[in-house]
């Protein structure tokens, strides 16, 4: 079964007179343990597809299946709880909660969940150390630089050990190098510790590492493109 | 509660400092204000408690159904030092004092009024008090003093004595000697003119010569030492055991003597936690304004925190949270500063200006402020009230956001 299966999938937007179909009608599947770019330029709808699959937002037509269970149609706590206890989220604007240390907020998920204290600490510090940011843990998000605040959100988004882990744009805010190794390191999350990987990209330097390009055209799955992994 | 969200909505409440110690200030403000207006609601009802119980007494015995009593020798009680020891023994470290009340006719030379003759010793707190409020030319009454008489100054001017003179006591209808030969030792101010006209103060053993042999009109229980209304538990524990100890007699304590005031004493403490309502009603609106703001410049990361699995319930525990513990430091920080204030203000104070008005009505001008613990609850308890009643409204909205719609704001 399918990590992910998404069947005909439509997301209509309007503002005023204005009605604008930001996906129409995507198919999709997303196995456990890959390592998934969605490629394409903006406004082709990446990130509507990734907040669908997070359950951020309703589609308008479709459905979307995590696990076999359909996640499209759930109310707002059940879709809370869903996204708490399978989804991890990376954002483009990293995210993080300027008042919690880089530790903490790679805790916070696990407080959210429930997890004690010294587990919640062990588990982030573990991610941190993955994300080699271990000497920045007591350190707040503006004594960070972004290529650090993204890995300390990749590493709250790690600690919690979720499904899968949607990233949207994770690399747009960041220069090519900090980017191109972010990326390198999410796929060694990937190799090292089976953890499925879905991120969005416009930028087709970063695709040389992925499984699987999902490439996106004015709302449409324009084509899919398997790798070999080395 | 984790403490980790609690670190996480202090730290929020920081993050605008400015705003958030105004709106705790102004929690501390009231907490404060509250707390001063309810040690000075004490002090007055504590001013009132005195004035009523050292004249008084805070228990008086008389006989059963005395109020009914039309004659004056019926309404005595007999056996005085008998009943009055057993009072004693009952009441541990009260001043019991009998009093022997006979209307009388004073004469002077030519002149002659009609007279309330009190007959009563007066341990040392007693005269003090009264002294304090009654200014007194010349000596008080002693215990036993057979001959002297202390008047009222109005009835001496009516009976053109001074002190030195002597007057004579006729006590018609009375079983004692009926007539008795004193000497003026003092004269007092009282306010009241009409009472001044006819007040003649005697010893108790005087008394019962003129009037009645070992029989007195009441028995009074003085704890003069209790100057707060609220730590008065000595009354209604002694009255109960006067009450075995004598089921034939009247035992009424302050409480039952004075229904009305008791009335207005007990209805001052709602009338004040109204007002002080009002006072956090006030605070709250701060508050709101402070959680209100924090909520919407936050609108971003609460969409955040749903995106990351927080439901909208979490987002608002943390909102209350955050408005919970901003009144609570703003409670402890009005605690730190009223406690120590009422504590200062128990010692006794004054009201400039208050002072000669109190003292014409010949009443204690000094204040004794007090709190009751419970009032102090009731500070903390409503400053966490508004707390969570100032959270309901931002709470509510951002527990309804759309993650997706929340994280494109922009503040």
């Amino acid at each position: 079964m399918s990590l992910y299966r998404i069947e005909n999938l439509a997301k209509r937007y309007r503002s005023g007179e204005v009605e604008t179909l930001a996906l129409r009608g995507v198919d999709l599947t997303i196995e456990e343990g890959e390592f998934t770019a969605v490629a394409g330029p903006s406004g082709s709808g990446k990130s509507t597809l990734l907040h669908l699959m997070g359950a951020l937002d309703a589609p308008s037509a479709g459905e979307v299946y995590l696990n076999g269970t359909r996640i499209d149609k759930l109310g707002k706590r059940a879709a809370a709880r869903m996204r708490l206890e399978n989804l991890g989220f990376v954002f483009q604007a990293y995210n993080l909660i300027p008042v919690l240390t880089a530790l903490e907020n790679a805790a916070f998920v696990l407080e959210l969940r429930g997890v004690g204290r010294r587990e919640r600490e062990a588990r982030a510090r573990q991610a941190l150390d993955d994300l080699d940011m271990a000497g920045y843990a007591d350190r707040r998000p503006n004594q960070l630089s972004g290529g650090q605040q993204q890995r300390v959100a990749v590493a709250r988004a790690l600690a919690a050990e979720p499904k899968i882990i949607l990233a949207d744009e994770p690399t747009a805010n960041l220069d090519s190098e900090t980017g191109h190794a972010l990326i390198e390191l999410m796929r060694h999350l990937n190799r090292e510790h089976g953890v499925t990987f879905v991120f969005s990209t416009h930028d087709p330097r970063l695709l040389d590492s992925v499984d699987r390009i999902v490439r996106l055209e004015d709302g449409r799955v324009a084509g899919e493109e398997t790798r070999v992994s080395a | 509660m984790p403490v980790a969200v609690i670190f996480l909505a202090w730290r929020n409440l920081w993050r605008q400092r400015r705003r958030s110690l105004t709106s705790l200030g102004a929690v501390a403000f009231v907490v404060c204000l509250s707390l001063l207006y309810y040690s000075i609601g004490g002090a007055a009802v504590n001013s009132m408690y005195r004035n009523l119980t050292e004249g008084a007494g805070q228990i008086q015995l008389h006989v059963a159904d005395y109020r009914e009593v039309r004659d004056v020798s019926a309404g005595l009680l007999r056996n005085a030092a008998a009943i009055t020891e057993e009072v004693r023994a009952q009441a541990a470290g009260a001043s019991v004092v009998g009093v022997l009340d006979v209307p009388g006719l004073l004469i002077h030379g030519e002149r002659s009024r009609a007279v309330a003759v009190s007959g009563r010793d007066w341990p040392a707190p007693l005269s003090a008090a009264y002294l304090r409020t009654n200014p007194i030319e010349g000596s008080f009454v002693r215990a036993g003093d057979p001959t002297g008489i202390v008047l009222g100054r109005g009835l001496a001017r009516a009976l053109g004595a001074g002190i030195g003179d002597e007057v004579v006591l006729y006590a018609p209808g009375s079983e004692g000697f009926g007539a008795g030969s004193f000497t003026v030792i003092g004269l007092v101010d009282v306010l009241d003119p009409v009472a001044a006209a006819r007040t003649a103060l005697l010893s108790l053993a005087a008394a019962q010569a003129v009037a009645a042999d070992d029989a007195v009109s009441r028995i009074e229980v003085h704890y003069p030492e209790i100057r707060r209304m609220q730590d008065d538990v000595a009354s209604t524990e002694t009255a109960t055991r006067l009450r075995a100890a004598l089921p034939a007699l009247s035992v009424e304590t302050w409480r039952e003597l004075s229904p009305t005031l008791v009335r207005i004493l007990d209805s001052l403490r709602p009338v004040m936690a109204i007002v002080s309502v009002i006072f956090f009603v006030l605070a709250g609106l701060l508050v709101v304004n402070s959680i209100y703001l924090g909520m919407v410049e936050r609108i971003h990361e609460f969409g955040v925190l749903m995106s990351l699995g927080a439901s909208g319930r979490r987002v608002m525990g943390l909102i209350t949270l955050e408005s919970v513990l901003l009144c609570g430091a703003g409670a402890a920080l009005g605690l730190a500063i009223g406690l120590p204030l009422v504590g200062l203000m128990g010692r006794g104070f004054t009201i400039p200006g208050l002072e000669q008005y109190y003292a014409s009505f010949n009443m204690d001008p000094v204040f004794y402020a007090s709190i009751h613990p419970s009032e102090v609850l009731f500070a903390v308890l409503f400053a966490l009230g508004t707390g969570v009643l100032a959270a309901l409204w931002p709470a509510s909205i951002a527990s309804r956001l759309e993650p997706v719609e929340a994280m494109r704001f922009t503040a």
